[in-house]
């Protein structure tokens, strides 16, 4: 019955790792034909086009300069190379600025999951009149760029006097990423079956038991995968947090990737150790929880 | 379902422990009417930022004041600077880009301090020749070269011909001294199958070398016309005529490849470190990675020949936020970064000072470089770059030139295209 809950998201991380048992099982009973094989041939290909970028990074990050100025960026390193990772780790700090990244992204994930159900089962469940418009209004704030919304921004915050402070990003992020969580699980709930919630209602249960006893507990996969992905989205954000986190003892991993880029020179090699050292927490935290998620959702699909 | 509960519950015990131990970071720090907030994006290695950390150690002996010293990306700088100097995280002194939309701009809205009174007092104007002040002061409509003072810079910059010793020694090769023999040694190396100029149309090398080429045949009041709106510009006179003519001609015979179009100026400059072309025409910005990194040659330079005036300027410089807390402090730093002990620092680690004795440097490499940019603010040569005027001619100056080397335009019709959007541009400036 959960199956009816997984957006197209949850969905790819279900396709993600290959589940065993169905193969198995397949390749036992149908042969293989030469469309299957040309499929496989093409995701293949996507798949490496996809992860050209990441190879230059990877490459590149551990070349020294001279290295790098005598072949290019298309060869592999003759011998590797830390200084540019170790230079940039102390001359930013890295450390601090990855917590201060942690800090905002997760207290963004799970305070915009929060205002996204509560939203969501507004809209989805509650049956407001005139949701579209609601959900279309609430949407704007993700579809606006970014650049628009600045200095409206700048001048409240400032007024308010959270201005170079983390939680003006906090509270812009969670308001941006709820946008999208809220029209997602909008459309989620729209379809939860009304026989649940009927037969909730005849135990006795009010709005809000129905919401954390009913429906939080069935989307809760759904609501895994966006923690993910605002995670993700929150931690990559680069033009706000830039604007707001004036101090350096505030600011996140992508804005201090920024002090390696000079007036006119740049610097390949460490900027792209940076990007690794930047990108490698994401990378970590998506391995870490698309295994359990996967898992969970499977299990809920059975159940 | 058991997993995915203690996953997100984890989760959401790692958020609130988070929000706990922070508290409130990054709140605003208090102004103590004994520090200096200082900011620049200089990195610790380069010229300036080794010269600027000794000044904090000297202004922090001589005045008991501490120093906070945070290092800002340019991309911070530049992009924030009309947001925080507006507020009260505004430092006291910062480092930020001279022109007339950066700096000019910002003086313009007032949040510059005017500097008049303090380059007095101090006698600032006196160390700096009068082509790099052009960048320090600004009208009321932010547009540079009259009106007070609203930064002091420390450094200048210039273009100039990087070349390959061993290449030259190799094809028996001498340094040219006309325009005529940079052709004839062009010619040289293009019958021995090399391409002589490494460039770059998709970022500023070319049209620097452009601006070089009309700036043979061309006067002060011809760059005053053209950088500060005195006069117009005619764009099918003698200097941009031949500027546009000779690129043409060089692709035509070789000496520029035709894939410029897509290289950039890391490509550039990275080619002639590694080799590929003999020459390279670009910034005094390259020097310094050079010394480093193109170990594996001999290399010289040269002003341009025949050329009175090259582009170049004044550095980004000093700036005094009109809400800074502690102006008269920052007024101390900045005469001491101009002191010659200081000024030898940056000479003496690659960059280019604005004041110091030459006795006082003592490497090879940069007395040459440092010669070069002084016998061209003696003869009042700094030009600026040819992107200034406005604010998109960068972008139309590259797409120009680009067709133009392509072949997809001849030079009149390149030189009507981008005429016509110079003076547009001009023209919404001046009004």
């Amino acid at each position: 019955m959960s199956s009816t809950i997984l957006d197209p998201a949850a969905a790819a991380t279900v396709a993600g790792p290959p589940a065993r048992e169905p193969r198995k099982r397949r390749s036992s009973t149908t042969r293989k034909t030469l469309g299957d094989w040309m499929i496989l041939l093409v995701a293949i290909l996507i798949g490496l086009l996809i992860a050209v970028p990441f190879f230059l990074i990877l490459i590149n990050s551990f070349k020294s300069p001279a290295d790098y100025n005598a072949a290019g960026p298309l060869t592999l390193p003759t011998d590797l190379y830390f200084d540019g990772m170790v230079n940039f780790w102390q001359r930013v700090d890295f450390p601090e600025k990855l917590w201060n990244s942690f800090f905002i992204s997760s207290v963004v994930a799970i305070l915009a999951v929060l205002v996204s159900l509560l939203n969501a089962f507004a809209l989805g469940i509650g049956r407001v009149r005139g949701r579209t418009w609601i959900v279309l209004l609430i949407l704007l704030a993700n579809m606006l760029p970014q650049e628009v919304l600045l200095y409206p921004l700048y001048f409240m915050f400032k007024s308010v006097g959270l201005y170079d402070n983390q939680w003006a990003v906090i509270i812009i992020f969670v308001v941006i990423q709820s946008a999208f969580g809220t029209y997602l699980l909008a459309s989620v709930l729209g379809t939860f079956p009304k026989e649940i919630l009927e037969a909730a209602s005849l135990d006795g249960a009010n709005k809000w038991t129905m919401l954390w006893r009913v429906v939080y507990p069935i989307t809760k996969p759904t609501l895994s995968v966006l923690v993910i992905f605002f995670f993700i989205w929150t931690w990559n954000e680069f033009l706000i947090p830039l604007t707001f986190l004036v101090s350096n003892a505030s600011q996140t991993v992508p804005v201090s990737i920024a002090v390696l880029q000079g007036d006119r020179l740049m610097d390949v090699t460490t900027t792209s150790a940076s990007a690794l050292l930047g990108l490698l927490p994401t990378l970590i935290f998506f391995l870490i929880f698309q295994r359990t998620l996967t898992r969970g959702i499977t299990a809920g699909a059975v159940k | 379902m058991k997993k995915t509960k203690r996953t997100l519950s984890g989760a959401a015990i790692l958020g609130v422990s988070a929000l706990l131990l922070s508290g409130c970071s990054g709140g605003a720090a208090e102004s103590d009417s004994n520090t200096l907030k200082l900011w620049h994006f200089e990195s610790e290695t380069s010229a300036m930022g080794i010269a600027w950390e000794e000044a904090i150690k000297v202004f922090e002996e001589e005045t008991g004041a501490t120093v906070e010293f945070e290092e800002k990306s340019f991309e911070q700088i530049r992009s924030t600077a009309s947001q925080v100097l507006n507020s009260d995280e505004a430092p006291d002194i910062l480092e930020y880009n001279k022109g007339n939309a950066t700096a000019g701009l910002l003086a313009s809205q007032g949040l510059l301090t005017d500097l008049d009174e303090s380059v007095a007092e101090y006698g600032w104007d006196d160390a700096l020749a009068p082509s790099l002040q052009t960048t320090a002061r600004y009208d009321e409509d932010g547009i540079m070269g009259s009106g007070p003072f609203y930064g002091v810079p420390n450094y200048g910059e210039f273009v100039e011909m990087y070349y390959n010793k061993d290449m030259f020694a190799a094809a028996g090769l001498e340094v040219p001294t006309t325009v005529a023999e940079l052709e004839t040694v062009m010619k040289a190396f293009t019958d021995q199958g090399i391409t002589p100029l490494a460039e770059s149309a998709a970022e500023y090398p070319l049209g620097q070398l452009w601006y070089q080429l009309a700036l043979t045949k061309a006067d002060r009041e011809f760059v005053d016309d053209y950088q500060l709106y005195t006069g117009d510009v005619d764009w099918s006179g003698p200097e941009l005529t031949y500027a546009t003519e000779t690129i043409k001609d060089w692709t035509d015979a070789g000496y520029i490849s035709t894939d410029a179009t897509g290289f950039k100026a890391e490509d550039a400059g990275t080619a002639f470190i590694n080799g590929t072309y003999p020459i390279f025409f670009s910034g005094s910005w390259w020097h310094n990675r050079f010394t480093t990194e193109a170990t594996g040659f001999e290399w010289g330079t040269f002003l341009f020949p025949e050329a009175q005036m090259s582009p170049g300027s004044a550095g980004n410089m000093w700036v005094v936020p009109e809400k800074a807390a502690n102006k008269e402090l920052a007024y101390e730093f900045i005469d001491i970064t101009m002191r010659p002990e200081i000024q030898a620092l940056i000479g003496n680690n690659g960059g280019i000072p604005v004041a110091a004795d030459t006795a006082d440097i003592t490497d090879a490499k940069s007395q040459e470089l440092i010669g070069n940019f002084n016998i061209l603010t003696e003869r009042d040569g700094i030009a600026f770059y040819p992107d200034w005027p406005t604010a998109t001619f960068y972008d139309e100056l590259n797409a120009g030139l680009q067709e133009l080397i392509n072949g997809t335009k001849s030079p009149a019709e390149v030189n009507k295209q981008i005429g016509g959007q110079y003076q547009s541009g001009v023209d919404d400036i001046v009004g």
